[in-house]
């Protein structure tokens, strides 16, 4: 049974925050219909939680949810290999030197983002840590962290994660036609 | 330069488009931005990155079906809220980075910290009588002048100020490039004028700051005769246009605040932004 109090907590906390629940775990998942079951999943979670649990900064906590959630659904449904197993250490290890294939050139970037299929195919394409780390930075607005808390990560690592993103990003888009 | 400080730059280049450096790393960043022209480039380069990411994978809205859903997890007693409704409840403030920083910057933070999430509740219990709203965003900037840190965050690029202060607001800013006309953005804080998280751009000019407030035409208190008034010797000036009611409280002198109010609603520069979907 849940209480009056969580009941009242959660009224307060999760309404406001589906928009960007939904976000997260539609990117996570990349399906609109997993996404919504990924959302309602958090949110009984979220429900239970409060009985127990105060919650000083709503978001990173709530969306911590919505992404153990998610990967607690992709690991059900096999639909896509998650990278949280095995050794992270080669994707964490800072590499962020553009080479000498990246000559900035900001109006040929802006020309190539205005294609913004491309950009959205580019972002799912992300490994999974760096594409959480993105959604959670630029879509969520998440501050790094905030993004540290809600996916128990360094704040170094966040920040080598959310380079390497846009790096990768940034190279996608360059490289494909 | 190794290895281990270009990554460190690199980092530091993110860090500084995110708003998460403090204000002495900010213009610190500024300077070597200004030294180096590749560094500004990649700047610009991953600034445009990041503004195609808001433009073309926007946050999306949860279907009504589902939010429906949720709201029934926890509506067995009163009716549940919908997922529309404010609740200007939860101001976050805790997206500091700089608490590790030298004992003199934390206590200035820790000063901020305290005086806004103060101002935030004295406002969130007790509604502001319509003429105090000058009153308060007067005291506001001169608390804010006396902790050293009149912003949160820390910023001349609006694109950094936009997106930080529409993550914590509902009022859409409209900022305004007005370098040209002599006043430089340097930052944005968040203002709780009657129940409403609202956006207050920070503008330097001279020695001299001006706090600009941008508030829903329906606020309390915000339609009051065009001019300049003097409180508590700061000058205040209010107008509207067809979509914001503005208040800017400064320091500096009537006939110069007048001629920031004038660059503003000429629209400055280059026009407002969209509202980021």
């Amino acid at each position: 049974m849940i209480s009056e109090v969580a009941q009242r907590r959660f009224r307060e906390i999760v309404p406001p925050l589906l928009d960007d629940a939904y976000s997260l775990a539609k990117w996570l998942s990349q399906s609109p219909t997993d996404a919504e079951d990924i959302v309602q999943d958090a949110a009984m979670r979220a429900l239970q939680a409060l009985s127990t649990v105060s919650v000083d900064r709503p978001k990173p906590w709530f969306l911590a949810i919505v992404r153990n959630a998610a990967m607690t659904f992709m690991a059900r449904e096999r639909r896509k290999t998650m990278a949280y197993v095995g050794d992270m250490t080669d994707l964490d290890a800072l590499d962020l030197r553009q080479g000498d294939d990246a000559p900035p050139n900001p109006e040929q970037a802006l020309i190539a983002h205005e294609d913004g299929q491309r950009l959205r195919q580019a972002i799912a394409g992300l490994p999974s840590p760096l594409l959480e780390t993105l959604v959670m930075r630029d879509i969520n607005g998440l501050s790094y962290r905030e993004i540290a808390e809600a996916t128990v990560t360094p704040v170094g690592t966040v920040m080598s994660r959310l380079a390497r993103a846009r790096a990768m990003l940034g190279r996608t888009l360059r490289t494909e036609p | 330069m190794t290895d281990r400080d270009a990554d460190q730059l690199l980092l530091r280049l993110h860090a500084a488009l995110d708003g998460e450096l403090d204000v002495m790393a900010s213009l610190e960043f500024e300077r070597e931005m200004h030294d180096d022209p590749g560094l500004a480039a990649e700047y610009r380069r991953l600034a445009a990155l990041r503004d195609a990411v808001h433009r073309h994978a926007p946050r999306e809205a949860a279907s009504q079906a589902l939010v429906d859903r949720i709201a029934a997890l926890a509506s067995s007693a009163p009716p549940a809220q919908t997922a529309a409704a404010p609740t200007a409840t939860v101001v976050p403030f805790g997206r500091r980075a700089w608490l590790d920083r030298s004992a003199l910057a934390m206590a200035a933070s820790f000063a901020v910290l305290g005086l806004a999430v103060g101002a935030g509740l004295t406002s969130l219990r007790t509604p502001l009588p319509s003429s105090d709203v000058a009153q308060n965003l007067v005291s506001d900037l001169a608390r804010a002048e006396i902790a050293g840190q009149p912003f949160d965050v820390a910023s001349s690029d609006r694109h950094t100020v936009k997106p930080w202060l529409a993550d914590r607001t509902t009022v859409s800013a409209s900022i305004i490039d007005l370098a040209p006309e002599g006043f430089t953005l340097v930052g944005g804080r968040v203002a709780v004028i009657d129940r409403i998280p609202t956006p207050t751009l920070v503008y330097r000019h001279n020695e001299h700051l001006v706090a600009l407030t941008e508030l829903p035409l329906d606020a309390k208190g915000v339609r009051a005769a065009g001019g300049v008034e003097t409180i508590d010797g700061y000058h205040v000036a209010r107008w509207s246009d067809a979509n914001l009611a503005y208040v800017a409280v400064s320091d500096m002198d009537e006939k110069t605040l007048g001629e920031f109010v004038e660059a503003f609603r000429r629209g400055g520069g280059p026009a407002t932004e969209p509202r980021r979907p």
